[in-house]
C-alpha cells in the first residue's frame, strides 16, 4: 500500500513537528494525573472524569499495572492509553521471560517511549494521544517517569500531566520535598487533584496507584508490589482531608 | 493355478535410509563439572580435544570466563561451545551498555536457557554448565541440556567421562546414599578442589577422551581465578 509508505508528522519550516503538537493538545483536554516519588515508593494518580451521571464510575480503570513493580496512569485519550499498557506488559513479559527478573523501569520506559516515537516517524500512523506516568521500584529505587507523544521522556520527583498540569505542578513544587514518606506523598497528591476537580472528590472519582520499596519488613525476600488503591482505601485518605 | 503365486503373509516395507548422511555434529570429548558452595562456585574441565580416536589438541579450553565473572564450562561439540560462549558473550555486554551496570547470574542463565532453546530445531551440541555468584553471595551452578532445560545444582559433570563422575559427586558433593550425612552440607573450597581433581585423575585412567590438563576455576565475591594441573597425556 504505496499510499501510506510516507509519514503523516513532518516538519514545518520552524522546525516543529505539528502532528506532535496537535497529540499533546490532545494530552491537555485529558483528565489530570499526577505522580509523586517519595523516598521510600511512588504514588500515581488521576481523576477519573465521567462524561455522564449514568456513566459507572466505579468501574474505570485507569490505574493499569504492567507488571509487579511497574505500574502506569495517563492524561489524554484512553483507547491509545490501552493500546500502550497492551504492549507495555508484553515487553515486560518478555524482559521476564529473557531474564527472569522485572525489568528496571527506565529500560520499559525506553522500550516504550522508542515504540511512541516511531509512531512519528513511520508511514500512514498518527502520534499517540496520551502521556504516560510510569512509577515503579527497581535495584535503583524509586521511580517516576512521564513518556510524551514524541517519545521524550522525563524523569520526575514530582509531576503533574493534562488539564491542570501547570496549577497542579506549581502546587507540588511548593508541597515537595525529598524526605517525603510514601502516606504523605499519597496525601499530597490527593490534595493536588483535588485543587483542580470540579464539583465532588470522591472514592470512586479518583484512581491511586502505589508501589513501595523493598522495607525492613519485606527483606525475607518477598519484592514489592504496585497495587491501585481499592475504594474503601481512598475512603480513609479521603475522610483525613479537610 | 500357479502355486507359485500362493498368498503370502505380509511383509514390512523396505524403507531406504541413507548411511552416508552427513552430520554437522562431531564430539569432541572432554569433561566438566561444577560444584556450587557457600561463597563460591567452582568449574573444571580438562582441556583435550579429541575426533574419535584423533587427538586434535591437547590444550584447547573449554570453560571461558564472561565479563561478569560468571563462568561457563562446556562438553559435546568445541565448534558449538565456543560459539555459545560468544554469544553468550554479546549479549551480557549488550545488557551491560543497555542497564548501566552487569548482568546477575539468574539472569544470565535464564538467558542461556533462551538461547539455547531458540535453537530448537538445530541445537547447539553443547552441555553447559553455567557458574556465578547469586544476588544473595552464594554460589550458584545452574546445568542444561543441548536444548536448554535448567536447573540449578549443587554438584554435576557432564561430557564422556559423566558417567564416571557424576554418582562420585553425588555421594561426595550432595552426600547420597549416605544414611549418617547431612545432605544440606555444602563444601569449603578447598574439599571441592580436591574432589575436583581426584575426580579427573581417576576419570583419565579410565575415559580415553579426558586427559591433558586440567583447568579449575573458582568463582566467589572477587571474580573469577583459575589453576592448572597437569593430567596424564596418555
Amino acid at each position: 500500500m504505496d499510499r501510506y509508505s510516507f509519514s503523516l508528522t513532518t516538519f514545518s519550516p520552524n522546525g516543529k513537528l505539528l502532528q506532535i503538537e496537535h497529540a499533546l493538545a490532545a494530552v491537555g483536554n485529558g483528565s489530570t494525573s499526577v505522580g509523586i516519588k517519595a523516598a521510600n515508593g511512588v504514588v500515581i494518580a488521576t481523576e477519573k472524569k465521567a462524561g455522564s451521571s449514568l456513566i459507572d464510575v466505579s468501574s474505570l480503570e485507569h490505574m493499569a499495572r504492567i507488571c509487579d513493580s511497574i505500574g502506569m496512569v495517563y492524561s489524554g485519550m484512553g483507547p491509545d492509553f490501552r493500546v500502550l499498557v497492551n504492549s507495555a506488559r508484553k515487553m515486560a513479559q518478555s524482559y521476564i521471560q529473557t531474564y527472569n527478573e522485572d525489568p528496571p523501569v527506565r529500560i520499559l520506559v525506553k522500550e516504550l517511549a522508542s515504540i511512541m516515537q516511531e509512531f512519528t516517524q513511520s508511514g500512514g500512523v498518527r502520534p499517540f494521544g496520551v502521556s504516560l506516568l510510569l512509577a515503579g521500584v527497581d535495584e535503583r529505587g524509586p521511580n517516576l517517569y512521564q513518556v510524551d507523544p514524541s517519545g521524550s521522556y522525563f524523569p520526575w520527583k514530582a509531576t503533574a500531566i493534562g488539564k491542570n498540569m501547570v496549577n497542579s505542578k506549581t502546587f507540588l513544587e511548593k508541597r515537595f520535598n525529598g524526605a517525603m514518606e510514601l502516606e504523605d506523598a499519597v496525601h499530597t497528591a490527593i490534595l493536588t487533584l483535588k485543587e483542580g476537580i470540579e464539583g465532588q472528590m470522591t472514592e470512586t472519582s479518583i484512581d491511586i496507584g502505589v508501589i513501595s520499596t523493598v522495607s525492613a519488613a519485606q527483606q525475607d525476600g518477598t519484592k514489592p508490589e504496585f497495587k491501585r488503591l481499592t475504594a474503601a482505601e481512598i475512603k480513609d485518605y479521603l475522610s483525613n482531608i479537610v | 493355478m500357479d502355486l507359485a503365486m500362493q498368498a503370502r503373509p505380509m511383509e514390512a516395507p523396505i524403507e531406504a535410509h541413507n548411511h552416508n548422511r552427513w552430520s554437522p555434529y562431531v564430539d569432541n570429548g572432554g569433561t566438566t563439572l561444577a560444584i556450587a558452595g557457600a561463597d563460591y562456585v567452582l568449574v573444571a574441565s580438562d582441556t583435550r580435544q579429541s575426533d574419535g580416536y584423533l587427538i586434535n589438541s591437547r590444550y584447547s579450553p573449554k570453560a571461558f570466563v564472561l565479563s561478569n565473572n560468571a563462568v561457563l564450562g562446556t562438553s559435546g561439540c568445541s565448534a558449538d561451545s565456543k560459539r555459545l560462549y560468544e554469544v553468550l558473550e554479546q549479549r551480557a555486554q549488550l545488557y551491560q551498555h543497555r542497564h548501566d551496570r552487569q548482568i546477575s547470574t539468574p539472569a544470565l542463565a535464564q538467558l542461556l536457557s533462551n538461547t539455547m532453546y531458540s535453537r530448537r530445531m538445530l541445537p547447539y551440541y553443547v552441555f553447559p554448565v553455567l557458574a556465578g555468584i547469586d544476588a544473595k553471595g552464594a554460589g550458584a551452578a545452574y546445568s542444561y541440556d543441548a536444548v536448554g532445560n535448567m536447573q540449578r545444582v549443587t554438584g554435576v559433570c557432564f561430557g564422556s567421562a559423566s558417567a564416571l563422575i557424576q554418582p562420585f559427586l553425588d555421594n561426595q558433593v550432595r552426600f547420597k546414599n549416605q544414611r549418617d550425612a547431612d545432605p544440606n552440607r555444602l563444601l569449603t573450597r578447598e574439599e571441592a578442589f580436591k574432589i575436583a581433581v581426584d575426580a579427573f585423575t581417576s576419570a583419565t585412567e579410565r575415559d580415553i577422551y579426558t586427559g591433558d590438563y586440567l583447568e579449575i576455576f573458582i568463582v566467589d565475591a572477587a571474580g573469577a581465578h583459575k589453576e592448572m594441573r597437569e593430567l596424564k597425556h596418555d
